[in-house]
């Protein structure tokens, strides 16, 4: 950790311990390579087509599309954060807050990243904004997820302005500053982006009229499914961005941010999925008792095919939606970082799970008499892009992390060396 | 979508849709633009040092952010809130009229009572001629020992309190030093010389109320003298202060090994 070995010194803020120039390139080297091949699988969808995946007619919708509900999940603490930050005045957060904006970024260029792959031609992703269906719930997202991309970038442009090496320009300076001070704009418009996108995502899967699995009914033009995505996405956003600070401190070394903003990031996660699971169960039983059958459909019919039996139901709620809830909830659970960060991993566990449901289940499933069961196995190409999306995150993080101030009270706490069971007390 | 597309009629949904859509797209333009303009605004009128000086105070941690009646012993503890900018404080006059039980040594520093110091290590004294002479005081002076390069501003030049007043460079490391008052540049020094700049001000801006004076110096040089103390401590070391001793000249020479960007941030007040 000696700074002689800092070759990168100047770019790096003053106070702050970061790893030698070695070691951090021997950290980015495997994620390197990994991006590299992904970069080489994305090669190949783009040049050849999508039969250089598994999808098919039937499976559309394959592991890029969980990726991006499931990153787009996860990366709604960062506009979940700046709502409590600077629309309700949680000041607290601002400890996590450009953590959140970071990781909301890559999310979300993540998303879109694979989401140019699995379209295909992007020079043509212009069409999708001059000839769009406005009767479709995916047009909606594609708008509000390019314009919040947008607002995540403004966002993120300040924190690189701070850089220590960039802020001694004066224009650069000015901006940062001034981009700064109409951030609250940017938070209040990306929570309304937010809102509509992560809504629409879930819409997507409740309006299948066809898909009895995932057909929901609903409020005006909009399914049950559309409130339950906002609502399990700010659920599990908090525990992301607690579970995430977690690891940069156990790679690290260092405390990041006091105890308290833990607690209180585990207390708001954990009533937002209480209120969640309350919401999931009426609307599971809603549909089980009522819209299934409808549509000619026995309750229990969608869990007798293969490995999608009922347990993934009960899994769902009960281990990934209620146990964490309970943990969350229960100060004594809350106050234990172990427990609090076990309660988190099972919220983000759960929300992937429910994204996994609602993309493969869903086509998976018969619908028709004719119909069979399938199944769908991504092939390496599939992976190794989910691969390159997980290496850009955290390539681009882990440099986010070195170079910029993500954490504020970094300076304050350093010297407190984490170990598992203590705290670091709150300020 | 728009008119001019093969087949396309307006509905209520293109409408609503549209309008909110550009209704966003407008405000992140707005957004953007009004900060880009501001921002060019800045710059044009100097403010940016003043910018920066609020931006690096941010980041001081609040062990550095002291305020000058906590370092005269005034008040038990308080944090600067103000940048110090003492001259805006409400506070200030109600804390002022305390009395002081700082000690009166300069822990064997040259630090003349006639003179005003700036907490980025710079002092002030007013000169018979009418003149203001600025000056790297005596903890700053023994650090750098003699620098390799020092850049000055041109005669003429204005400079702003809190803004970089001249920069000095010394194995490698690189130190921008606040001006600790607003004023003309009319004639420059050196380190052999004992002053670096002579500076016109006029007489309504003569008002230097955020500089430390008197009983506030010693309090602010121990608080220095731990900081130091702390950063140089030899890696992996249980922090320890020493009890006595002076402070040698040219450390940086001495301990060519320590982490001087650190203590140099720290000293000269910049993240």
């Amino acid at each position: 950790m000696a700074s002689s070995t800092l070759i990168d010194r100047r770019f790096i803020a003053r106070g702050v311990e970061r790893t030698g120039t070695a070691r951090f390139a021997m950290w980015l080297a495997p994620w390197v390579l990994l991006l590299g091949v992904g970069l080489y699988a994305a090669y190949l969808c783009l040049y050849y087509g999508l039969n250089q995946t598994n999808m098919d007619n039937r499976f559309a919708f394959g592991l890029w599309i969980f990726l991006d509900l499931s990153i787009i999940a996860l990366g709604a603490g960062a506009f979940f954060t700046g709502f409590l930050v600077y629309l309700i005045k949680m000041k607290e957060l601002k400890a996590v807050l450009n953590s959140a904006v970071v990781l909301g970024f890559i999310c979300y260029s993540g998303a879109m990243l694979v989401l140019a792959i699995d379209v295909g031609q992007p020079a043509r992703a212009w069409f999708t904004f001059w000839h769009p269906n406005t009767h479709s719930m995916l047009t909606e997202v594609t708008f509000c997820i390019s314009c919040y991309l947008v607002v995540l970038s403004l966002e993120y442009i300040p924190m690189l302005l701070k850089n220590r090496k960039l802020r001694q320009a004066p224009s650069f300076l000015a901006f940062e500053h001034q981009l700064h001070m109409l951030v609250p704009v940017l938070a209040a418009v990306g929570t309304l982006l937010s809102f509509f996108h992560q809504g629409s995502l879930g819409g997507l899967y409740g309006v299948l009229r066809g898909r009895p699995f995932a057909f929901r009914e609903g409020f005006s033009i909009w399914p049950s499914t559309f409130f339950l995505f906002i609502l399990s996405a700010i659920a599990v956003g908090p525990s992301f961005l607690a579970l995430t600070t977690r690891l940069v401190e156990k790679v690290t070394g260092k405390a990041l941010i006091p105890d308290s903003v833990y607690q209180r990031l585990g207390l708001i996660s954990g009533l937002l999925l209480a209120f969640y699971v309350a919401a999931k169960s009426i609307d599971t039983l809603v549909w089980l008792n009522v819209t299934s059958p409808a549509v000619g459909f026995a309750p229990w019919e969608h869990y007798s095919y293969g490995q999608f039996g009922i347990w993934l139901m009960a899994a769902e709620i009960g281990l990934f939606g209620l146990v964490p809830a309970g943990l969350l909830l229960w100060p004594k659970t809350r106050a234990s970082r172990g427990w609090l960060m076990t309660a988190a991993a099972l919220a983000c566990c759960g929300v992937l799970l429910n994204r996994f449901i609602l993309t493969v289940q869903t086509l998976a499933l018969p619908t028709l008499a004719f119909d069979e069961f399938m199944t769908y196995t991504p092939n390496w190409q599939e992976v190794a892009t989910f691969g390159l999306v997980v290496a850009y995150g955290v390539i681009l993080y882990s440099l986010s992390y070195r170079y910029l101030p993500l954490f504020p009270q970094e300076k304050e706490l350093a010297g407190e060396v984490i170990e598992e069971g203590t705290h670091v007390s709150g300020r | 979508m728009f008119p001019g597309v093969d087949g396309f009629h307006w509905t209520f949904a293109h409408v609503i849709f549209l309008a909110i859509f550009f209704a966003v797209g407008m405000t992140i333009v707005a957004t953007t633009v009004l900060a880009i303009w501001r921002a060019h605004r800045d710059v044009k009128t100097r403010r940016v040092e003043q910018l920066r000086w609020h931006a690096e105070f941010e980041d001081l941690p609040p062990a550095e952010r002291t305020c000058r009646h906590e370092l005269a012993g005034r008040v038990e503890h308080r944090t600067c809130p103000h940048a110090f900018a003492c001259g805006t404080c409400p506070e200030y006059s109600k804390y002022a009229a305390l009395p002081t039980d700082a000690p009166e040594y300069a822990f064997g520093m040259d630090y003349p009572p006639n003179r005003l110091y700036h907490r980025g290590h710079s002092w002030v004294r007013e000169d018979e001629d009418g003149l203001v002479t600025v000056g790297l005081d005596d903890l700053a002076s023994r650090l750098v020992g003699k620098p390799d390069a020092v850049v000055l501003p041109e005669k003429g030049q204005w400079l702003e309190a809190n803004g970089t007043g001249w920069r000095l460079r010394k194995n490698g490391c690189e130190m921008r030093v606040m001006a600790p008052i607003a004023g003309e540049v009319v004639e420059t020094g050196s380190p052999a010389e004992g002053w670096y700049l002579k500076l016109r001000v006029p007489p309504e801006m003569r008002q230097w109320r955020h500089l430390l004076r008197g009983g506030e110096v010693p309090g602010w040089l121990m608080r220095e003298l731990e900081r130091l103390q702390l950063q140089l401590s030899p890696e992996g070391s249980a922090p320890s202060l020493a009890d006595g001793g002076m402070l040698v000249d040219g450390l940086m020479d001495q301990m060519p090994k320590a982490d001087w960007d650190n203590v140099m941030g720290g000293t000269f007040l910049q993240s």
